[in-house]
């Protein structure tokens, strides 16, 4: 594995989220990310795991706090949110496949509309990506022709078609069959292994242990705990901690 | 699911043909004269079309040839030709008077009326498919203005009636305007039918998953690229069934145009009636030719969905 760098690539600082119902989604969450870093989330659900990774591309909005990336605050207002997204790729619980396209077209859509890519240029990148999550033969199927774990691969593949300087995985494997999870971890590793930054909220402990830089407890909206995966699946001290691991992991 | 007992077809079928029957009975007591022989002329003219004089003037004939001096001074004109010729050489005719018949089969008033609504419901659906999908759009927009706008037209045009919403347009717009009757037609109909394409567009749109539109904004695409490269295309393929119902509507409520100077299938019938005293053929007739246009539609329709059922 790569070592991380000392260079801060995503930096919230005192996040906070409120719905307009009233409900505190977010209370005061700093996270720093470094380039080539790998931080997993993990948390019981409804701990606003989910919404802080989407606040760090402004798919979700923030009440207060800042989130810097590479030196731009997303939300500030004269920032443009379509260019910060193309620099961060995102991967979703449910894939969002585009099921009109086929998964060469789905990859290749963003870098031509986006990005100006001719179609040749597009298609050659896009063949490179399909083949690196072991796809290649799959890229004349429509999304409805793949199994989940294929189209999550897809899906990761139209995400880093982007060129983006960090991926941010939405709980990647929860929507699949358990048999399936693997092909997608895998791919996911050799990402890690490529020095990719990545943020995943997870309910993959194993991947979280085995791949990550730093694991990060939230519960409540907060950001409790977070550490090395040795230290942090080891000498739980915290009591929240303690009693969620207690839940997720195999005794 | 077991098979049907087909004997429930043959029950369909002599429901059918019993109330035809009953519909037979009742011509029947009332006395009526069945002519359906004089239908088909409506329909083409083979003795030939009426040659009329277009102004007053001298006639001169030279074979199958007419030509026609002005009684108010000019050269003389020929005429279209004729293959029979009705008047004599030196002859004096006014402007609408029948100088010969054409040769050939024409086109009878009903065939010509089927055109007129050919040609009024194309355009109105054209109009309507294009106001449709703007109103629809305006429906989902993120712009309170443009929101509130196509609120407005779907509510004002759904809650007020068609021929209402085409006397308006007849005699107030195309007063103001000066709009002619096809005009004026494919203008009520085109802003009528808009209304209700815009909710079975609106109503597309929100059937395609948040996710979609999520995940094209993630990779950068603006509102509008993902609109359009995303949400869209998965939108109309879900509102194509709707979309062919209601241009089935609109060929039907183009019938509604016979209050305008305009000579459509329904008031070519109306013509048609009142110069044969047959309504009863006339109308059976016209509902028929209506039934041709509106299948034919469904056809297509039905083709283009299985087309894209498999792209």
């Amino acid at each position: 594995m790569t070592e991380p760098t000392t260079e801060v690539l995503i930096d919230a600082r005192n996040v906070s989220k409120v719905y307009p119902n009233g409900t505190q989604a977010l209370t005061g969450v700093s996270l720093q990310v470094r380039r080539g870093e790998v931080v997993c989330i993990v948390g019981p659900s409804g701990s606003g795991k989910s919404t802080l990774l989407r606040t760090l591309n402004a798919m979700e909005s923030i009440t207060s706090g800042e989130v810097w990336m590479d030196g731009i605050s997303v939300h500030a207002p004269k920032t443009d949110l379509n260019k910060i997204r193309t620099h961060a790729g995102m991967v979703f619980q449910q894939f969002n496949l585009f099921p009109h396209k086929t998964a060469l077209e789905n990859v290749m859509l963003a870098p031509m509309q986006v990005l100006k890519h001719t179609a040749e240029a597009a298609r050659i990148n896009a063949e490179k990506l399909l083949a690196k999550v072991g796809l290649i033969d799959k890229a004349e199927n429509r999304p409805a022709q793949l199994s989940g774990g294929q189209q999550q691969r897809v899906a990761i593949a139209r995400a880093l078609a982007m060129q983006p300087r960090v991926m941010l995985f939405d709980e990647p494997t929860s929507a699949l069959d358990p048999e399936k999870v693997g092909e997608v971890l895998e791919v996911m590793k050799q990402l890690a292994l490529e020095g990719m930054t990545m943020v995943v909220v997870t309910h993959e402990m194993g991947f979280a242990r085995a791949v990550a830089n730093r694991v990060v407890f939230m519960d409540g909206g907060e950001l409790v705990y977070q550490d090395t995966p040795e230290a942090f699946f080891s000498n739980a001290q915290h009591e929240r901690l303690r009693s969620f691991l207690g839940q997720v992991l195999p005794h | 699911m077991r098979p049907a007992n087909p004997s429930w077809r043959l029950l369909s079928v002599a429901i059918v043909l019993l109330i035809g029957a009953g519909l037979y009975w009742a011509t029947l007591k009332v006395n009526y004269q069945w002519r359906w022989e004089r239908v088909p002329q409506y329909l083409l003219i083979t003795g030939g079309a009426d040659v009329v004089a277009p102004f007053d003037g001298t006639v001169a004939v030279s074979g199958k040839q007419i030509q026609i001096t002005p009684l108010l001074g000019g050269e003389a004109q020929p005429i279209a030709d004729v293959e029979v010729v009705q008047v004599s050489d030196g002859e004096i005719v006014f402007a609408g008077n029948t100088v010969g018949k054409k040769a050939g089969v024409t086109p009878g008033p009903l065939l010509l009326g089927l055109w007129v609504t050919l040609q009024i419901s194309a355009w109105s659906l054209v109009f309507a498919l294009l106001l449709g999908l703007i109103a629809g759009l305006g429906r989902v927009a993120h712009n309170p203005a443009a929101r509130d706008l196509a609120a407005v037209y779907v509510e004002l045009i759904r809650g007020t009636p068609l021929l209402v919403q085409m006397f308006i347009v007849y005699f107030f717009l195309g007063t103001v305007l000066n709009l002619s009757g096809f005009v004026a037609g494919v203008t009520a109909l085109s802003v009528f039918t808009g209304a209700y394409v815009a909710e079975i567009i609106r109503a597309g749109i929100e059937s395609v998953p948040k996710g979609q539109m999520e995940a094209a904004r993630s990779l950068g695409l603006s509102h509008w690229q993902a609109m359009h490269h995303v949400v869209l295309p998965q939108a109309l393929r879900r509102s194509l069934p709707p979309l062919a119902g209601q241009s089935i509507n609109l060929i039907k409520d183009s019938s509604l145009v016979s209050i305008m100077a305009l000579t459509d299938l329904t008031k070519a019938g109306r013509e048609v009636v009142s110069s044969t005293f047959s309504p009863f053929e006339v109308w059976f007739t016209v509902a028929l030719m209506y039934l041709l246009l509106t299948g034919a539609l469904s056809v297509f329709v039905r083709r283009l969905e299985k087309k894209m059922a498999h792209d």
